[in-house]
């Protein structure tokens, strides 16, 4: 019987010791590829962030760990603690964070001139390439940026130079959307309505493009046209641009329909 | 010989336990989780201690979403005086009743370095918050749940410019 529990004790013992190997075997010496990959799964806990620094540890270069670890700190709001890790990252290998960077910049912090200078800078080191930060066309978001920055000019001319870039076809419905709104801005109202049309023709669901127009209309006494589009832009509502992390610049809301309206039945 | 069993396998188990709790505690704890002070947050409560999501899983919103925001908050605060430029960022959670609370805030200049702000001023914008009452917690077919959520205010030139 006591053989029986010593034999038992040192079964258990030894399975204990194999699992402790185990965990430690992943945390410390698995394939480096399979730990980025658990810790980029695991994003947002603390044994991600551990995980990373384990890696960054064995290997201080690689620019992916430090972009990887800073997502979910931007993601929640730690800027500080997020673009220290970015910051670092691009500085392994701007070509490749450069335009995350400024991507962040506009959309999470709408610090637009920082924007603009990581689209230039990237822009500038890869000479005959349109690059596409974050999977959007470079001149599309220095078109948000300058939009952002009020000036609707050089923002119009940079949405229609995404177009260029882009084909007509393939371009980003909101580019069109966005000159709509600039040429609105700038007084040239005809232009405007130009592209919002635009924009309907790639997609009949364009709430921003209907509620532009309907203002437009409105302004300009032409009721039934303007509450034609109200009436589509209410219809398509759940179509409007949105994103779950970080409100857009031309993003629109009920209550902007509700203006439109008040105003249509006022002129 | 005996011993040594009983200390092999004491110790096996114990460095397997200390691993065990370690993995747990770091999985377990997230980026941004916010501990409840009493004395900071003063009556609010949450529906689910351990089970507070993020504000962008949950669609976590306020009636009107952060146009409303800025608007209703946004004139009572761009009077302030903030010194500087960059960005406060206030992290704070909808419980699954819509109320809000435990307010944490962070500041970051334009350099991503730590911003000072002053306290009067924090306490100016938790209160111009508190006042915003048409909160939709997050939210399945089944039941709201507790979230955080995250609202930045931007200043440039000693003043208040936007809230998004």
């Amino acid at each position: 019987m006591k053989k029986l529990f010593k034999i038992l004790k040192l079964i258990l013992a030894t399975l204990l010791t194999g699992y402790s190997i185990v965990v430690i075997y992943m945390l410390l010496f698995s394939s480096p590829e399979k730990r980025y990959s658990f810790a980029a799964n695991m994003q947002g806990s603390e044994l991600s962030q551990k995980m990373f620094e384990i890696l960054k540890f064995k290997d201080p270069e690689n620019d992916r760990i430090y972009f990887e670890q800073s997502v979910p700190f931007n993601k929640r709001g730690y800027y500080e603690e997020g673009f220290m890790l970015l910051d670092k990252a691009v500085t392994l290998d701007p070509k490749m964070h450069l335009g995350y960077r400024g991507y962040m910049k506009l959309r999470f912090l709408r610090n637009f001139k920082g924007a603009l200078a990581d689209f230039d800078r990237l822009d500038s080191l890869t000479p005959g390439v349109i690059d596409t930060p974050w999977g959007e066309d470079i001149d599309f978001l220095r078109g948000e940026s300058y939009y952002g920055l009020g000036d609707y000019q050089k923002a119009s001319k940079h949405f229609k130079k995404s177009i260029e870039n882009q084909g007509e076809d393939w371009a980003d419905i909101q580019s069109f959307v966005y000159i709509g709104i600039c040429e609105y801005e700038m007084g040239n109202l005809e232009a405007a309505i130009n592209y919002y049309k635009k924009a309907l023709e790639q997609s009949k669901y364009s709430v921003e493009a209907h509620l532009g127009l309907a203002k437009i209309y409105s302004e300009d006494g032409k009721k039934e046209l303007a509450k034609s589009h109200l009436e589509k832009a209410e219809k398509y509502f759940n179509y409007k641009r949105n994103d779950p992390y970080s409100e857009y610049l031309n993003e629109i809301y009920k209550s902007d329909l509700a203006q439109v309206k008040t105003l249509n039945k006022s002129t | 010989m005996k011993s040594k069993t009983n200390i092999f396998l004491l110790i096996s188990f114990l460095v397997a336990i200390i691993l065990t709790g370690w993995l747990n505690y770091q999985a377990k704890n997230r980026i941004g989780d916010l501990s409840e002070n009493k004395e900071q947050d003063h009556d609010f409560q949450v529906c689910n201690e351990d089970r507070i999501t993020q504000y962008y899983g949950m669609d976590t919103d306020f009636e009107g979403g952060k146009r409303a925001i800025k608007n209703k908050i946004f004139p009572e605060l761009e009077e302030l005086n903030y010194k500087g430029s960059g960005l406060i960022t206030f992290r704070f959670i909808v419980n699954c009743e819509g109320e809000i609370g435990r307010f944490r805030h962070k500041a970051t200049d334009l350099d991503m370095e730590e911003m000072a702000i002053s306290p009067a001023n924090i306490e100016k914008i938790e209160g111009a918050l508190l006042k915003l009452k048409n909160w939709n917690p997050a939210s399945n077919d089944y039941n709201t749940y507790d979230s955080y959520y995250v609202l930045n205010f931007k200043i440039r030139n000693d003043k208040l410019v936007d809230i998004f």
